[in-house]
């Protein structure tokens, strides 16, 4: 009881069909504690935008539950929500309005006092830089005003709790800089929870993640336990040294059975270990032999983008799972 | 010495959010091509049908009585406008679903208070436009035309009208939450509207009807009327919108937007 006071979110084997026809969301069981930055996974249709629908009480489980700071969420749980501030996929805006207007109807939306939401929208329209575009329509607006204007609606509440989803869609590359260092700014004092396709986002901004597949939470942990499932078997080494002597080192690795491919560029070597090879053992016997043969070693280093492999070979593996998934959902989660 | 900071309760009103909603949705009614369109068509048919008697009445010495064509006149704008209404009202929540809707959801109003503030905001927008062009008209045609009307009368015939704009308005607000689509909603609305309509005909001939109210609007306005069918029919209609709305607002809660 006392742990579950401490959650921010919680999800109990939450489960979402729609009319019958369609599995969205498969015996979820989550739990984010507060100051995690939870970076959402999964392919397009993996159910990411229904889960964070699911926790904002926009949608109601066909079964298990939600709980957000300990209660229910539900339809009517406006208490909750107050707390909670969310930007969707494609942010969508009435038409004709400004941003001070809908600033102040968002904060009203909320239930906040003219002497709160006054000085608070100014602020966050100084703070998202859309000052010399408060009296405009925002429908003029561009993408990247768009978002900015959306981070500022869901910061007007001053929430404990941020749902993005995909915060960085459709935005140029100042933009999405921008974005990701708000983000981190945000990271110290908020809970989050990101939804994103973008691995590389998830990577420099999150602590956590959340990989959902066909609706499946395959994974759940923080983003170095994510990490350390990837199996390191990619290396790229900068040699130095004399180029007879490198390419006479190479063909004795080429010899070796633990790669599967050694390919020399210039003084770029490049190994790939085969399926049971031991990394340590290789490379070892790899060091040894280019110091057999005098050639220097500049660097090294593990090819591929870490999470980004790590998440592929999750998803690799849960789809060469068949049917044995259906007796090891909990170990997979 | 350290300043201690003291975390400030912040008090949320209660009824913002409806009223934020109730406000926008007005603002957003009036705006759109629907409603501007049955605002011209009414201004139109209303001024242009009095000038045409006042002509009548002027060029061939023809007595026009203002009752006679008051009631034509309200006769012929519950008819057109109950089709305008359907298409008003249908959009209300439908036409919102997705990402407009998850804005405004997503924040801290309950569902309760969103359909709420919608059902009002377009049942006050369709009765209150109602009210004050058929009002302007009436002054109109009191002056303008053969001078028959009765205070009273006038007023009981604008309420009867209205307590079925309004019905109609909310039958068409509760479709809105219950449906994905605008135009099933509307669909659905029009076949109530016209197929209920004439099911009610065949009421027995001391109920009050639509058709018959519509039928004896001459004499209303002329100021022969009984109160008590007035205020039956008005209590009847709000009975039965409040019950509408209900299934609307119990239904709606309950569904995923």
């Amino acid at each position: 009881m006392a742990r579950d006071a401490t959650l921010v979110v919680e999800t109990t084997r939450l489960t979402k069909i729609y009319q019958n026809r369609n599995i969205a969301i498969n015996d979820v069981t989550l739990a984010i504690e507060p100051g995690h930055v939870l970076g959402l996974l999964g392919p397009n249709g993996a159910g990411k935008t229904t889960l964070l629908r699911l926790i904002l009480g926009l949608h109601r489980p066909t079964a298990g539950q939600v709980k957000v700071f300990g209660r229910r969420m539900t339809p009517n749980a406006a208490d909750l929500r107050r707390r909670i501030g969310y930007i969707p996929t494609n942010p969508q805006f009435p038409r004709g309005m400004t941003p001070i207007a809908y600033l102040d109807y968002m904060a009203r939306l909320f239930g906040l006092p003219r002497d709160i939401r006054k000085p608070r929208l100014a602020s966050l329209i100084r703070a998202v830089d859309l000052l010399n575009a408060s009296g405009d329509p925002i429908e003029r607006f561009s993408h990247g005003m768009t978002a900015r204007l959306a981070v500022a609606a869901s910061l007007i509440n001053e929430p404990d709790l941020l749902i993005w989803d995909e915060p960085t869609h459709n935005l140029d590359i100042e933009a999405r800089r921008s974005m990701l260092e708000l983000i981190k700014t945000l990271a110290a004092e908020k809970t989050l929870i990101l939804s994103s396709h973008n691995l590389n986002d998830v990577d420099e901004v999150c602590n956590h993640t959340a990989v959902l597949h066909h609706g499946q939470l395959i994974f759940h942990g923080s983003l170095s336990e994510l990490k350390g499932r990837i199996r390191k078997n990619h290396y790229e080494l900068d040699l130095e040294g004399d180029q007879k002597t490198i390419t006479k080192a190479v063909q004795i690795i080429k010899t070796m059975n633990e790669f599967s491919k050694v390919q020399l560029k210039q003084r770029r070597l490049e190994l790939l270990l085969a399926a049971d090879a031991s990394n340590c053992t290789a490379l070892a016997n790899v060091f040894v032999t280019l110091a057999d043969n005098k050639v220097n070693l500049v660097s090294i280093r593990s090819v591929g983008q870490q999470t980004e492999q790590a998440y592929l070979d999750l998803v690799e593996t849960e789809e060469s799972r068949g049917f044995t998934r259906l007796y090891s959902a909990n170990e997979a989660a | 010495m350290d300043a201690v900071t003291i975390p400030i309760r912040l008090k949320y009103k209660r009824w913002l959010p409806y009223l934020a909603v109730l406000q926008t949705d007005i603002r957003q009614t009036m705006r759109s091509w629907v409603y501007r369109l049955w605002l011209l068509a009414m201004f139109l048919l209303g001024f242009g049908y009095l000038l045409y008697r006042l002509g009548v009445h002027r060029e061939a010495g023809v007595i026009q009585e203002a009752n006679l064509v008051m009631s034509d006149l309200l006769r012929w704008v519950v008819l057109g406008s109950a089709a305008v209404i359907a298409a008003i009202t249908v959009g209300s929540i439908s036409s919102e679903r997705g990402t407009l809707a998850d804005s405004v959801l997503s924040r801290g109003i309950s569902r309760y208070q969103y359909f709420l503030a919608k059902w009002h905001a377009r049942v006050l927008t369709v009765v209150a436009t109602f009210m004050i062009l058929s009002g302007v008209m009436l002054v109109a045609s009191h002056f303008l035309l053969h001078e028959n009307l009765s205070l009273t009368g006038s007023l009981a015939a604008l309420l009867l009208v209205s307590s079925l704009f309004f019905l109609v308005a909310s039958a068409g607000v509760t479709l809105s939450a219950l449906t994905n689509d605008s135009r099933v909603a509307m669909t659905l609305l029009w076949l109530a509207l016209y197929g209920g309509g004439a099911l009610l005909e065949l009421l027995p001939s001391h109920h009050p009807t639509p058709d018959r109210i519509l039928r004896h609007l001459p004499a209303t306005l002329r100021g022969e009327f009984d109160p008590t069918l007035v205020t039956d029919v008005l209590g009847y209609s709000i009975l039965a919108s409040t019950l509408v709305a209900a299934i609307g607002l119990v239904g709606f809660s309950r569904r995923d937007v």
